[in-house]
Formats: C-alpha cells, structure tokens, sequence
C-alpha cells in the first residue's frame, strides 16, 4: 500500500513530463511528416521562442517612456498572454525564413537539407547569444501560475500543472486543426503524396511554407512552457532537439498519435526511472527507443514500408 | 640647430623603441594552451575562466612578456568531454607547439588533459575543477589544482550543519566523476560526524527536469540535503527548488557555488548555504582594484563583477608566469619546483590567509568562504553572496588527498623545454 503510495505521484509525473515532451515533439514532426526533413532548428526555435517571449514579458522593454512604459505598466498576466501569442508568430516568421533557405535542397539528397538546418541552429543559437548574451535568464511567469500547493503532504508546482494543461490544450488544438479543418486535410494529404497534392492545383510550395512556419510557432510555444522549468540559456536548444528527435522516431515519424503516444511513454519512462532509479532516468529513454525499434522498426504508428507491404 | 637636435633626439628614441620592440617580438614567444570549455555543461563558466587567464596574460605581455619573451595563446574547445579533453591536449602540445596547458573546470575534462600532459611532461594547470581526486588519486607531477576541492567544502561545512539543522543527510549527487568523489568525501566527513546518509540519489548530467527526484526528496524527508550537483544541471535544479519552496524546508549545502552557475538566477534561488573561494566583495586589500581592472578589461560582459571561476583563472595563470620568471628558464622540471614551494601572502591574493601549494598533492591551501544568499541587497543584481563565515587553509585541508596522491617521480617525468 505504501509502495502505490510513493508510486502514485511519480505516474502523475511521469505523464505530465510526457504531455511536455509531445509538446515539444508536436513541431517536429509535423515538418517530417509534410517535408521530409528532420528540422535540426529545432531546439534553437524552442529557444528563440522563449527568449522572444522573455522580451515580451519581462522588464526592459520598450520602456523609455511614451508608448513602451504604458506597455509595462500592463499586468504580467496579460503580458504573458500577448507573449504566448505574438512570440509563436515570430518563431513562425523566422520558420518562413528558414523554408526559403531549405528550397534549393528540395529534390535533392536528404543530407543537404540536414546539414543546412544543424547550420541553422548554430546560426540561431549564436544570435542569441549576441543578443541576450550567455549568462542564465528568467522567464517571468504570472502568480497565478507560480508556486506551489500541497496535497497529501506533497508539495507541488503550480506550473508544472498549468504546462500540463497547456499540453493537452496544445495537442487537442492540433488535432483539431489537422482532422476537422480542411487545411488540416490538405497538410495531411500533402505528407501522404505531395505531387498528387500539386496536381490537384493545390500550392505546395506555399503549404509547405505554412507547415514549417506553423512547426516552428509549435516549437516556439514549447519553448515558452518548458523554459521557466528548465531555465533560459543561449543552449537550451539541445535539450529540446534530442527528446523531440527520439520520440517521433519511436512513436513513428510523421504520426500525430505516434508523437503523443511516445511523447508519454518517454515522460513515463524518465518519471518512474527518475524516482527509482535515477542514475538511469536518461538513458532509459534510449532503452525505450532500442526496445520499441527490436520489435517495430517503424516505431509505434509509423506507416508501413513497401518491404513490409 | 635646435630642431635639429630635437629631430635627432626623437629619432633616436623612435629607433631605440623599434629596437626594443623588434627584439621582443623576435624571441619565440611561450605558447600557452588554453582547454577551458566553450560548449556544453560548463561554457559559461569555461569563459569566465579564460578570462581570467587572458587578464593574467595581458598584464604580462604588457611588461614584455616572461623572460623577454611574448606570450601567446591558442584555445580549442574541450566541449566539457574527457574524451574531447584528451584530444584537445594532444593537438596543442604536439600541432600547436603549446608548452603550459591552462584550463578546466569539469573533472573529468581535467583529468584526460592532465594524462596526456604528464605523457608528455607538459605543466597542466587545473584552473576550476573541484573534485577531490584530482588532487588525490589522479593527481600527476605536472598537474597543479587551483581550485578549494569538494573535501576542502565540506570539511568547512558538515560539523556546524549537523550541529544547527540534524543528523539526517541526504545525498544529491551529479552522475560524474565530481560529483562521486564530493559526494563520497562529504558522507565520511558526515558519517564521522555522527550523521546518518539516508539515501544517495544520483542525478544525471544533463537532467532539466527535477521533478521526480524532488518528489523523492519529500517522500524520503532528510534533515540536510548535501547537493553537488554543478553546472546547467544546477541551475535547473535551483529553479525547481525554489518554486516548490524546498529552498527553505530542508537545509541546503551546496558544496561550492561557482559565479558563473548563479551569477542572473533570482536571490530566491539561491538557497542553503555554500562555499567560494572568493568573493568579489571581500573586504580586504587589492580587491577593489581587482574588481576595477576587470570591468576596464571587459567592459560588455554581462557578468559585471569578477567571480570565483575568474579569479581561479587569473591567479592560476599568474602564478605559472611568475614561476618560470623565478626559475629564470622554461625548464619543466625547474617551474614544476617554483610551483611546488610557491607561497602567497593573503593580502597579495586577495583572501583572508596566505595560501600556499601543498607540494605532496599540488592542490593550493587557501582560505575557504561560507555563503548564503543575500537577501538585504535584493535590487543590486552583483551582491549575490552574504559572506558568513571562512576557514583557514588547515582547518579546510584534505588530508586522505595526501595519502591518495602519488606523485610520479621527476625522474618519470620527460623534462620540456618550451
């Protein structure tokens, strides 16, 4: 009874962690799944989203007087909510960018557009650091949102419940968007057969500066979460790319459900592991990944090859 | 005639000048290898490191150099990897003509150097790394550690926290060579002291997310948490800490507390207590000219005062400089013994007691700084730390490093010339 006890609050959270991780997954693989290509930007995306927010929200901008202190004087609150919004349309924008930059590879081998984005991210990356410097920042977070609360003589992160909610809120928008709207049906018959997409007269180049703008707004908006979790730093990046990467490959590369899926498996995993086990919180979600790849190539949803046709 | 006299006067300084200058510039300058990190866990402090060393450098070149010679620098990227450390030190020594490696503040960066620099009997300045076997089992001839250990912080730290906060500890400990080797020196102490460890609860390099392991922390219900967990790690880690508000639920110690991890993050973060090596507002001689020199010599970085890591740089660099200036020669084996006897008075170093190289370990004896958060300054983003408290360099030693450490002879130690 005592051991259900202590394991109670490590599943909760194993799958808020989860719910976190499929949301920084949810960019990603929507860019693999229409473009076929592993956007290594990623991570540099997720941080540029939260640096962006950070100016956004906190202290130090625009308030010389007139307009931009008028602009401070707003609550944090609303702040915080103009960041969630206006910053993910940066991140797109910049994401706009970055597809421009990614059409001359298109049609060739698969590496150039790799190496062009694992360039991008160390463009990125350093911009930052020439901006905002590399010492530790902080994302100013509303007090509706911070501090903690206890049940069953646990104390808990008021934060890490909102992200959570946060995460299912983003997943369920997605899903939304992809299954009942008819840009959704497009995006999606543009990863199922993008010449088929063209030949019905739709404009693929177009689409597929969409799905990436929108990718990097979803990495954008991950980054905002995460980062008043994990702290802001010019690098934070990184700690984005490599879950993400993982977990669309064991959920299934350009599944929306495999991304979800796998998403709280990884959460699962390094929750329980962490509490258990801790030494191998991190490696355990490598050992998901080689357990799920023995016995399904694919990954979880990850749609069939001709050689398994 | 009179301005010909003065055309002639002038033209002859200009020609001693250029006399003086092409004869400095002449000589083979001392290449000097820099390993610190510039990416990865310790970045941020691997710059700040640098720094340190580059003011050093600068002092010297300004004076024409050591021995009459230059100084010249070269630094590649240890990317906080041992296996990059290792191959870092092998291209400067053997491509880049490097004769003195200075730089580390991961420990197990520093130890792959300094086994390539022994193999070659190049003098390795271990600059930051604090974990006690770099001066004891892994300690070499040509290695010298500038850094207060983590036995040196716990020593100073364990009996009082026993006293004043309870007997249950529990262990939070990076998953590295650091982290074990701290983590094992403060539970002798503690368990010497009477304290019972409860649990060990290792913590990944590269973990953000804490959360598991706090909700164990609460479920295992410690007295005293003794954390040596360092770097991006720390930092994540402190985030968490404090919004949860275990900052002041449990009593924190931190080990050692490096500028750079904590120099930015809010004063809530800053929890428990910890220990420095320096600090830049130490009431003691030569500091404020220290902290005046720095802001003169690097005026946008964003750290606006010098920290720990810094001044670990610095006076490891100068003390090197100063060394092969006594010996009168580059002669590895004559420097090595200039730094094995090296004594510095506290007020030329800018601390409360004179430090001295331990000879037996090569690790300096100096005075070790307890702090906590300052509170009472909230609004002035440089006065992080409240000093309250130092050991002298006796009552902080670490004495199992002198039976841990086996020094290679002079004999097994090729001799450079650089």
């Amino acid at each position: 009874m005592d051991f259900l006890q202590n394991l109670l609050p490590h599943l909760l959270n194993g799958l808020a962690l989860g719910l976190l991780f499929a949301l920084i997954a949810l960019g990603f693989t929507l860019i693999v799944s229409v473009m076929e290509i592993i956007n290594l930007a990623h991570g540099s995306l997720f941080a540029l989203g939260a640096y962006v927010a950070m100016v956004i929200i906190n202290p130090g901008f625009a308030d010389g007087g007139g307009l931009g202190s008028y602009y401070m004087s707003l609550p944090l609150g609303l702040r915080y909510v103009i960041a969630l919004i206006f910053a993910p349309i940066v991140i797109a924008i910049v994401g706009f960018g970055l597809e421009i930059l990614l059409r001359p590879t298109y049609g060739k081998k698969k590496e150039y557009g790799l190496l062009l984005t694992f360039g991008a991210a160390l463009v990125l990356e350093e911009i930052i650091r020439l901006i905002w410097g590399p010492a530790e920042q902080v994302l100013l977070t509303p007090d509706a949102i911070s501090g903690a609360f206890i049940a069953d003589g646990m104390i808990y992160s008021i934060y890490r419940v909102y992200a959570m909610c946060f995460g299912i809120f983003a997943i369920i928008m997605v899903w939304l968007f992809l299954e009942k709207t008819p840009y959704g049906a497009i995006i999606k018959a543009g990863a199922h057969d993008s010449e088929m997409v063209r030949a019905l007269g739709i404009n693929l180049p177009r689409l597929q500066m969409l799905v990436f703008g929108f990718g990097a707004a979803l990495a954008g908006i991950a980054g905002i979460i995460l980062t008043p979790i994990w702290g802001l730093r010019p690098h934070v990046g990184i700690d984005a790319t490599i879950p993400a990467f993982l977990i669309i490959v064991l959920g299934g590369i350009g599944s929306f459900k495999g991304a979800v899926t796998g998403g709280i498996l990884v959460g699962l995993a390094v929750g329980l592991t962490g509490a258990y086990a801790s030494d191998w919180s991190l490696l355990s979600m490598y050992l998901l990944l080689i357990a799920v790849l023995t016995f399904r190539s694919r990954g979880l949803f990850g749609k069939k090859t001709a050689l398994e046709a | 005639m009179k301005r010909t006299a003065i055309g002639a006067a002038l033209s002859v300084s200009v020609l001693a000048l250029a006399g003086g200058m092409v004869s400095a510039q002449d000589k083979k300058p001392i290449v000097i290898g820099i390993t610190s990190d510039a990416s990865g866990q310790y970045a941020n402090s691997g710059a700040s490191d640098r720094r340190g060393m580059m003011m050093a450098i600068e002092e010297f070149n300004a004076k024409g150099g050591v021995l009459g010679r230059p100084i010249k620098t070269v630094h590649i990227d240890t990317e906080t990897t041992p296996a990059t450390g290792s191959r870092v030190a092998e291209r400067l020594i053997s491509r880049e003509g490097a004769g003195y490696l200075i730089g580390a503040v991961s420990s197990g960066v520093a130890n792959a150097i300094s086994q390539v620099a022994q193999k070659h009997g190049v003098i390795y300045l271990n600059t930051n790394s604090s974990s006690p076997s770099e001066s004891g089992a892994n300690c070499h001839r040509v290695k010298f550690v500038w850094d207060g250990n983590g036995t040196n912080f716990s020593q100073a730290t364990v009996k009082t926290a026993i006293e004043k906060y309870g007997k249950k500890w529990l262990l939070l400990t990076n998953d590295y060579g650091w982290g074990h080797d701290t983590s094992a020196a403060t539970k002798k102490l503690a368990e010497a002291a009477g304290a019972e460890i409860i649990d060990e609860i290792l913590v990944p390099v590269g973990t953000r997310d804490f959360a598991s392991i706090l909700l164990k922390v609460q479920q295992t219900k410690p007295d005293v948490i003794a954390a040596a967990v360092g770097g991006d790690d720390q930092k994540a880690m402190r985030t968490q800490v404090a919004e949860l508000g275990l900052g002041d639920k449990y009593a924190w110690i931190n080990n050692q507390q490096d500028w750079p991890d904590v120099y930015g993050l809010p004063r809530d973060n800053l929890f428990g207590v910890f220990g420095t090596t320096w600090y830049y507002d130490l009431d003691l001689p030569g500091v404020g000219e220290f902290v005046k020199k720095y802001r003169e010599m690097y005026p946008d970085t964003s750290m606006e005062v010098p920290g720990n890591v810094f001044y670990n740089g610095y006076w490891a660099t100068r003390s090197l400089l100063e060394a092969i200036e006594k010996a009168g020669s580059t002669n590895s084996h004559e420097v090595i013994k200039q730094l094995e006897n090296l004594k510095i008075p506290a007020k030329i170093r800018m601390q409360d007691d004179d430090a001295y190289m331990n000879p037996n370990t090569h690790q300096m004896q100096q005075t070790i700084y307890l702090a906590s958060a300052n509170a009472e300054d909230a609004d002035n983003a440089n006065a992080l730390f409240k000093i309250i408290g130092h050991s002298d360099p006796e009552s902080a030693k670490d004495t199992a490093a002198d039976e841990a450490c086996k020094l290679e002879s002079f004999d097994d130690t090729p001799v450079t010339n650089p």
